[in-house]
C-alpha cells in the first residue's frame, strides 16, 4: 500500500515503508522512548528490542478509506510519565510527517509494549 | 558569610524561587519554542510541571534535603507535561536519587546530584538530541564537578553552575540547526537556566528581575523559519478555533450539587476540543483548551464555581494574520484545461500507457464490459476541460461516445478509434498547441495508419471466412476479420503476424500482452519475430488486458 498525492506536474507515490521510517525516526528522537517493539510481542515471548537503525519496525501504517492511521509499538523508560511521553510521540510524529511529506495523519495510536527499568 | 552546608529548608526555598522565576518567564520561553514541534508551549509545560513539583515541596517536612528533593521529583513526575516537562522530571529524579540519604548537602553532593540527574535523563532517551535542555543540563553538571572540587561555598558554586548553563544555552544554536535558522536559543534549555537563576537569586537573597531580552511572538514570526512552520498548517485546518483559558474558583453550594471530579471534567472537556490542560487544587481549577465552542467549556466549568481570569482568542484570525493570508479567501476552483482526452481501456497496463501518452481520463472497459453513455458523460466532466476528445477504442462504444458527446457542454468530439492500437496511434497525433479542428483531423487521419491484430479464444464452435474454429481454440483477428486459428495462442499469433506484416511497408510492431500470458511464450514470440522480420522494430508492453492474450499494432 502507498499514499498517493497529485499536483499539477504529476503524481507522487509514497510507500508505506517511507511513512513508517519517518514516523519511527521522529519517534526515537522523542524523550522517554528507549526502543521500538515488534508488534507480535506475544509470539516473540518477550519484548524484542529492535535496532535503532530499523526505524520502521514497530510502526504500522494503515489506510482506511481516505484516512491515514499509524500504530506505533514502543518501549519507554521507567520513571517517565508514560501518558505524556506517548502524547509527545503522537504530536511529534504528526508534525514531522506533515512537515516532511505533507501528510496529514488522522490518528497516531501508541501501544506501550514495554518499560525498561534502568539500573540506577 | 559563606554557606558550606545546604539544609533542606534552604534547598526548598531555592526550588520555590526557581519555580516562581520560571512561572514569570514562561511566556517568553513559549515564544522561543521551535523544537521539536513549534507549538509554543514549552514554557507553559515546564511551568506546569515545575509548579506541581513545587507544590509537593511545600507540603513536605523540609528538615531533610533528601526528602525535599524527593518531593520535588515526585511532584514533577506527577505533573509532567510535554517533552520538556518529562525531561525536567527525569533530571530531578536522578538528582534526588543521588542525595536521598543526605540531610544536608555539600557542594560535592550537589554536583553529584546534578550529574546523577543528567545520567538518568540521558538513559531515558534512545537518540538524545544535542542543543536542547539535555545539553544545558549536561554542560552545567560537568562544570559543577570541577567547581565543587575547589569551591565549598554554595554561593560561588551555584554562580559558576549558572554561568556555565548560560554559556551552554548560548551554544545551543550551533548544535541544533533549526535554532540557528530562526535565531533563537533552545526553549527547554532556557527554561532550565531560568530555574537555576531563580535558585541562585534565592541564595543571594535577591528578587529576580525578569529576563531582559524578552523575545515577543511578533519578533518570532519575523523569523523566516517560524513562518514556514506556520505555513505547514492551513488556516482551514484548525479544527478547534478558539484558544480558551479560564480558572474556576470553587463555590461550596455549587460543589454540593455537582461534586468535582477532575478526570470526569477533563473527559467532558476533551470532547469539546484539543490541547487540553486541566490543573486543579482545593480552591481552583485551571483550564486551557482549544475548542470550537468556548462557551460550552465555560459552562462546564461554571458548574463548580465562579469563573476568573478568562481569555479567549480566535486562533484562525491569529493564524491568518501570522501567515499573512487574506481573510477567508477560498482557494479558487481549479481552472479548466484547454484540452481533455477521454479514452477507454481494458487492463491496467493499457491504462498506464494511455495516461503516459497524455490521456486525461481513462475509463476501464472494453469488449465485454462496455462503458455506458452515462459513464462517458461523467468522464467528460471529470476531464475538466473546454474541449474534449473521446477515443472509444472499440466499435461497440463509438455510439455511446457519440451520444455522450452530444449531451455534453462545450466542444466534444469523438475520434472513432475501434481498437486499442488505433486509440494509441490517434493520441500520438494530438498536439496541445493546435486548434480543435486541426487536432480532430490529424487524430482521425492516424486511425488508418495503423493495423490492428488481436488474439482471443472462441467461445463456441463456428465456421467463418472459410475457417473451422472449435470452442476453446484461439483466433487471430486482423482488422476485425478472423484470419487464423490454432489450439495454441502462440502459434495463432505467429500465423496472424505472418499475414499482417508487409516487410516493405511496416516498420514498427507493438505488442500488448494480456493478463494471462506466459513470459516464456512472449520471449519465444519475440525471438520468432526477430528471426522472421529482420528490419522490424518490436516493442512489447504489458497491457494486462483480459480476454486478449495479444494485441498487435503494426505501423
Amino acid at each position: 500500500m502507498s499514499v498517493d498525492l497529485n499536483n499539477k506536474y504529476g503524481h507522487i507515490t509514497i510507500s508505506n515503508e517511507v511513512i513508517s521510517t519517518i514516523a519511527g525516526g521522529a519517534a526515537v528522537e522523542c524523550y522517554g522512548i528507549v526502543g521500538m517493539a515488534s508488534k507480535n510481542q506475544i509470539r516473540d515471548g518477550f519484548t524484542e528490542m529492535l535496532r535503532k537503525e530499523n526505524f520502521s519496525k514497530g510502526v504500522v501504517v494503515r489506510q482506511e478509506d481516505d484516512n491515514l492511521h499509524i500504530d506505533m509499538y514502543i518501549i519507554v523508560s521507567y520513571g517517565t510519565k508514560i501518558s505524556e511521553v506517548a502524547h509527545n510521540v503522537q504530536s511529534q510524529v504528526k508534525y514531522t510527517l506533515n512537515k516532511t511529506v505533507g501528510l496529514s495523519v488522522d490518528s497516531v495510536n501508541i501501544f506501550i509494549q514495554g518499560v525498561r527499568v534502568t539500573s540506577d | 558569610m559563606t554557606l558550606q552546608k545546604l539544609d533542606g529548608k534552604t534547598l526548598a526555598e531555592m526550588i520555590l524561587q526557581g519555580a516562581h522565576h520560571l512561572n514569570k518567564n514562561s511566556q517568553m520561553i513559549d515564544a522561543l519554542n521551535v523544537f521539536p514541534v513549534p507549538d509554543g508551549d514549552t514554557g507553559t509545560n515546564m511551568n506546569l510541571s515545575m509548579t506541581s513539583g513545587a507544590e509537593e515541596v511545600k507540603a513536605v517536612d523540609q528538615n531533610h534535603a533528601g526528602d525535599v528533593s524527593k518531593a520535588l521529583a515526585k511532584g514533577l513526575l506527577m505533573g509532567a507535561r510535554g517533552n520538556s516537562g518529562v525531561i525536567l522530571s527525569q533530571l530531578f529524579r536522578g538528582f534526588s536519587r543521588a542525595i536521598e540519604a543526605k540531610e544536608v548537602l555539600t557542594t560535592k553532593d550537589f554536583s553529584d546530584a546534578l550529574q546523577g540527574g543528567v545520567e538518568t535523563a540521558y538513559k531515558a532517551v534512545m537518540k538524545p538530541v544535542e542543543g536542547t535542555i539535555l545539553t544545558v543540563a549536561k554542560d552545567s553538571a560537568e562544570a559543577s564537578v570541577s567547581l565543587a572540587a575547589k569551591e565549598s561555598d554554595f554561593l560561588a558554586f551555584i554562580e559558576g553552575v549558572v554561568e556555565e548553563a548560560k554559556s551552554s544555552l548560548k551554544r545551543t544554536p550551533e548544535l541544533l540547526p533549526v535554532l540557528k535558522e530562526v535565531g533563537v536559543v533552545d526553549s527547554g534549555g532556557q527554561g532550565l537556566l531560568t530555574i537555576y537563576e531563580g535558585m541562585l537569586a534565592n541564595l543571594k537573597g535577591e528578587e529576580m528581575p525578569d529576563i531582559e531580552e524578552v523575545v515577543s511572538m511578533d519578533d518570532m514570526v519575523n523569523a523566516e523559519h517560524h513562518k514556514l512552520a506556520q505555513d505547514f498548517m492551513n488556516t482551514e485546518d484548525i479544527e478547534f478555533g478558539y484558544c480558551t483559558e479560564f480558572m474556576v474558583k470553587f463555590e461550596e453550594d455549587k460543589l454540593a450539587e455537582n461534586p468535582y471530579d477532575e478526570d470526569q471534567f477533563r473527559q467532558q472537556l476533551s470532547e469539546l476540543g484539543d490541547s487540553l490542560l486541566v490543573v486543579s487544587d482545593e480552591e481552583l481549577i485551571k483550564v486551557h483548551v482549544h475548542a470550537e465552542y468556548p462557551g460550552q467549556a465555560l459552562s462546564l466549568g461554571q458548574q463548580f464555581g465562579s469563573l476568573v481570569n478568562m481569555k479567549i482568542e480566535n486562533m484562525r484570525e491569529q493564524h491568518t494574520s501570522i501567515v499573512g493570508e487574506k481573510k477567508n479567501v477560498k482557494k479558487p476552483a481549479k481552472e479548466k484545461a484547454e484540452y481533455g482526452i477521454v479514452t477507454v481501456s481494458m487492463g491496467d497496463g493499457i491504462k498506464k500507457l494511455f495516461e503516459s501518452l497524455g490521456a486525461t481520463v481513462v475509463i476501464q472497459g472494453g469488449q465485454t464490459m462496455n462503458p455506458s453513455t452515462q459513464d462517458i458523460s461523467e468522464a467528460i466532466k471529470q476531464a475538466h476541460a473546454n474541449k474534449v476528445f473521446i477515443l472509444p477504442n472499440n466499435k461497440n462504444i463509438v455510439m455511446a461516445a457519440e451520444q455522450a458527446a452530444e449531451m455534453a457542454e462545450g466542444e466534444v468530439s469523438v475520434i472513432p478509434s475501434k481498437t486499442i492500437p488505433q486509440g494509441m496511434s490517434a493520441l500520438l497525433g494530438y498536439n496541445p498547441e493546435a486548434d480543435f479542428e486541426t487536432n480532430k483531423d490529424e487524430m482521425t487521419g492516424l486511425l488508418s495508419e495503423v493495423k490492428t491484430g488481436q488474439i482471443t479464444y472462441a467461445v463456441r464452435d463456428t465456421q467463418i471466412e472459410g475457417l473451422t474454429i472449435e470452442k476453446g481454440n484461439f483466433m487471430g483477428i486482423s482488422e476485425g476479420k478472423i484470419s487464423a486459428t490454432d489450439k495454441e495462442a502462440l502459434a495463432t499469433a505467429k500465423t496472424l503476424l505472418n499475414q499482417m506484416i508487409d516487410e516493405d511497408e511496416d516498420e514498427i510492431l507493438t505488442i500488448l500482452t494480456g493478463e494471462d500470458v506466459d513470459e516464456k511464450d512472449v520471449a519465444e514470440l519475440e525471438a520468432y519475430i526477430e528471426d522472421t522480420f529482420e528490419d522490424l522494430e518490436v516493442e512489447i508492453h504489458n497491457g494486462g488486458q483480459p480476454i486478449y492474450p495479444y494485441i498487435f499494432s503494426v505501423e
